[in-house]
């Protein structure tokens, strides 16, 4: 392995900082999807340097999966914002704060 | 069973008996209800004769004990104390409640609340009987309390009117200030003794207080007595008891109630006589209280007022005769009064019942002096009230005046002298305005209250001649019933200085008195003014009662309206208001700002779980 896995642990953990500030700052539905996303992938990365640090093929399946349930995730929610934003015409997390 | 013991339960159970007899079965039915309560009474005086009789031989006391109640090593007793004061008075009390309950069967007859009458008047004479053998304070003052409860019943028997209500709950509540006093008084010495049996308290038990302690529980008890006795500054609520029923002034005046307060400080006379300074407090408030009531009585045209006057003065000078050591002087003159003050209620009772006034002068208008027993009557009661020889009120006044003779301080005596003389002027002023013809010529009778069938009238004078008898003939027992309480009370009688000039000076006031009232009321061409109300001032004065009752509702309304009930509704106003809104608006306005937390800011709460897991992430792995 050429690169040291304290990089790409230290990339995986600024990605997954990124998307947590994404999710958390931004002000629009779609944005706080992608930081998702970003966080979930993040989460990939390391865990394919970890199977490569330690020769063994479960991180690489469990990365598959992960892109799965993402796949599956973004379709759900993008579905769910669309309706929302049919239902109130706005995409601002903050308008949606009331039940029913 | 012991026959003394059996006698002791008969003569203070039965009445109870009678009254929960009435109250749960024969409510609805007055003729019944009145005969198990005069039957009852009757066997309780039947019991406390026996046991008089029995004492009579034997001279010494008895009791019977059983534990009521016991904490640590504080024990309470209960059961019964008989010597010769107790039982002495117990028949007493018993023979006035039978009299005044034969008597009530004319005075009461048609009374929509017959059956109520008897139910309370059997209630009365068993808390009366009972509080009269109390072994101990505590059992004592339990009975005290419930006199109390019974005549606040009975004053207020006809409580559809609004003056008999008042006059009840003034009774209850200004006795109650006084037994307040008592109580105080009675858990100081428990507290400080460890029992309150009272043969241990005559003892010498209580010389274990200290001194000052010994005199505030003198004093406190004391606050009881004045209550009770209506003595000064408690005693108007007595003139105003006459709200209730004709008999239940007589019972109330004469054996019951405020008998008991002489009563109790006859019980605990030796208790007493251990603090000097508290029997100088209890002369000053005798003498003044008996002086005041006079001097109201000079002038009241009230006939009951004029007797319930009579009453606070002459327990006055009995509380006067006990505190300066007649111990014998003053359960003598509390048995002589009980019988002369209960005849002069129930003669004035008749002359009420049949003219339906209680005025004199308009009782003499329509003819009064026509009722000849009952004016016969009452002229011999006035007699022994005002101390002429040889009735009983004679015989006892002079051993009262006696033990006041032999007290250092002259003042007290000439108190007592003076008494003596008002007592017998306005007796007999109230003799002389009904004898005497008005001048305007008597009205031609109006129609009686109601005509009473004879055997209703037969009740009501049966009552009048035991009585007129007793009051004739009681003062010969002077000698015997001295011996007889000198024999149990533990107490010698103090050897009073023969004072040969004594007796014939009090009949000499006495002589004056009525001469007096004579003068003025009595003789043709009498002026029918009395020299009180020469002077306009001073008559309105005595009949204002000193003005006592304005001073103590403008103290009332002082310190509770204007100045607790201002200060509680100032703190309501200012404290209470203040925090409890400010405490509702702080918790809708917290509510508020936590509200913010749970509307639906889900970045918000993504921050917070993120912030929570980096720090467990910190603390975990760091």
């Amino acid at each position: 392995m050429i690169v040291p896995f304290g990089h790409v642990l230290l990339l995986a953990g600024l990605l997954f900082v990124l998307g947590m500030v994404c999710v958390v700052a931004r002000r629009n539905l779609i944005m706080i999807l992608l930081g998702v996303e970003i966080m979930l992938n993040a989460a990939a990365i390391a865990l394919v340097g970890a199977s490569l640090r330690w020769q063994a093929m479960e991180g690489q399946v469990l990365v598959l999966f992960i892109l799965a349930v993402a796949a599956a995730e973004v379709s759900v929610g993008l579905a769910l914002i669309v309706n929302a934003h049919r239902r109130s015409g706005r995409l601002d997390p903050n308008a949606f704060h009331r039940l029913g | 069973m012991d026959p003394i013991l059996l006698a002791a339960l008969t003569a203070t159970l039965t009445p109870l008996a009678a009254f929960g007899a009435i109250v749960l079965a024969t409510r609805r039915r007055p003729g019944l209800s009145a005969g198990l309560a005069i039957g009852a009474v009757a066997l309780a005086l039947a019991g406390a004769l026996f046991l008089l009789a029995r004492l009579w031989g034997l001279e010494m006391s008895v009791t019977y004990t059983t534990r009521w109640m016991a904490s640590g090593s504080l024990e309470i007793v209960c059961g019964f104390l008989l010597d010769p004061l107790s039982v002495l008075m117990l028949t007493v009390v018993t023979a006035v409640c039978l009299l005044v309950q034969v008597y009530s069967l004319g005075y009461m007859a048609g009374d929509p609340g017959f059956a109520r009458y008897y139910a309370f008047m059997s209630l009365f004479a068993w808390a009366m009987a009972s509080l009269t053998v109390a072994p101990t304070l505590l059992q004592l003052y339990v009975f005290w309390e419930l006199v109390g409860v019974s005549s606040y019943l009975l004053i207020g028997f006809w409580y559809a009117k609004f003056s008999a209500s008042q006059a009840g709950k003034k009774a209850f509540v200004m006795t109650r200030l006084g037994d307040v006093a008592f109580f105080l008084g009675l858990l100081l010495v428990l507290t400080h003794l460890g029992h309150v049996e009272i043969t241990r308290l005559n003892a010498g038990a209580a010389a274990g207080l200290s001194g000052h302690r010994l005199t505030v529980a003198a004093l406190l008890i004391f606050g009881g007595i004045v209550g009770k006795s209506a003595q000064f500054p408690l005693l108007t609520w007595l003139p105003d008891a006459m709200e209730g029923p004709t008999p239940v002034s007589a019972l109330l005046h004469s054996a019951t109630m405020v008998a008991a307060g002489v009563y109790l400080l006859a019980r605990l006379l030796p208790f007493f006589s251990l603090a000097p300074t508290a029997l100088t407090v209890i002369l000053a408030v005798g003498t003044l209280s008996m002086l005041l009531a006079s001097t109201m009585a000079l002038v009241s045209r009230d006939i009951k007022q004029v007797w319930a006057f009579s009453t606070i003065s002459q327990l006055g000078f009995m509380l006067m005769g006990l505190a300066a050591g007649g111990y014998v002087a003053g359960v003598f003159h509390l048995t002589t009064h009980a019988g002369f003050k209960a005849l002069l209620f129930l003669c004035s009772g008749v002359l009420i019942h049949h003219h339906g006034t209680n005025d004199i002068v308009d009782l003499s208008r329509r003819g009064a002096r026509r009722q000849t027993l009952a004016v016969a009557c009452l002229a011999v009661a006035a007699a022994a009230l005002a101390g002429l020889p040889p009735l009983s009120g004679f015989f006892s006044k002079e051993l009262l005046l006696a033990a006041l003779a032999a007290h250092p301080n002259p003042v007290w005596l000439a108190a007592g002298l003076l008494g003596a003389f008002l007592t017998a002027y306005y007796a007999f002023r109230l003799i002389f305005l009904l004898l005497a013809p008005p001048a305007g010529g008597m009205e031609d009778a109006p129609a009686p209250h109601h005509d009473a069938p004879p055997g209703v009238r037969g009740a009501m004078a049966a009552p009048l001649v035991v009585l007129a008898g007793v009051t004739l003939l009681l003062g010969w027992a002077e000698k015997p019933l001295a011996r007889f309480l000198a024999a149990g009370g533990g107490l010698t009688p103090t050897a009073a200085g023969h004072h040969a000039w004594l007796p014939f000076t009090a009949v000499g006031l006495a002589v004056a008195g009525v001469a007096l009232a004579w003068w003025e009321f009595g003789r043709r061409q009498a002026p029918r003014v009395g020299f009180a109300e020469r002077w306009p001032a001073l008559g309105e004065l005595f009949a204002q009662r000193w003005y006592l009752d304005h001073l103590y509702r403008l103290a009332l309304g002082a310190l509770v309206d204007h100045g607790a009930a201002h200060l509680c509704a100032q703190g309501d106003r200012r404290v209470i208001d203040p925090t409890v809104d400010g405490l509702a608006a702080g918790t809708v306005a917290g509510g508020r700002r936590l509200a913010v937390w749970h509307a639906g800011r889900f970045q918000a709460r993504l921050l917070a779980l993120f912030l929570v897991v980096a720090a467990l992430a910190v603390t975990v792995f760091f």
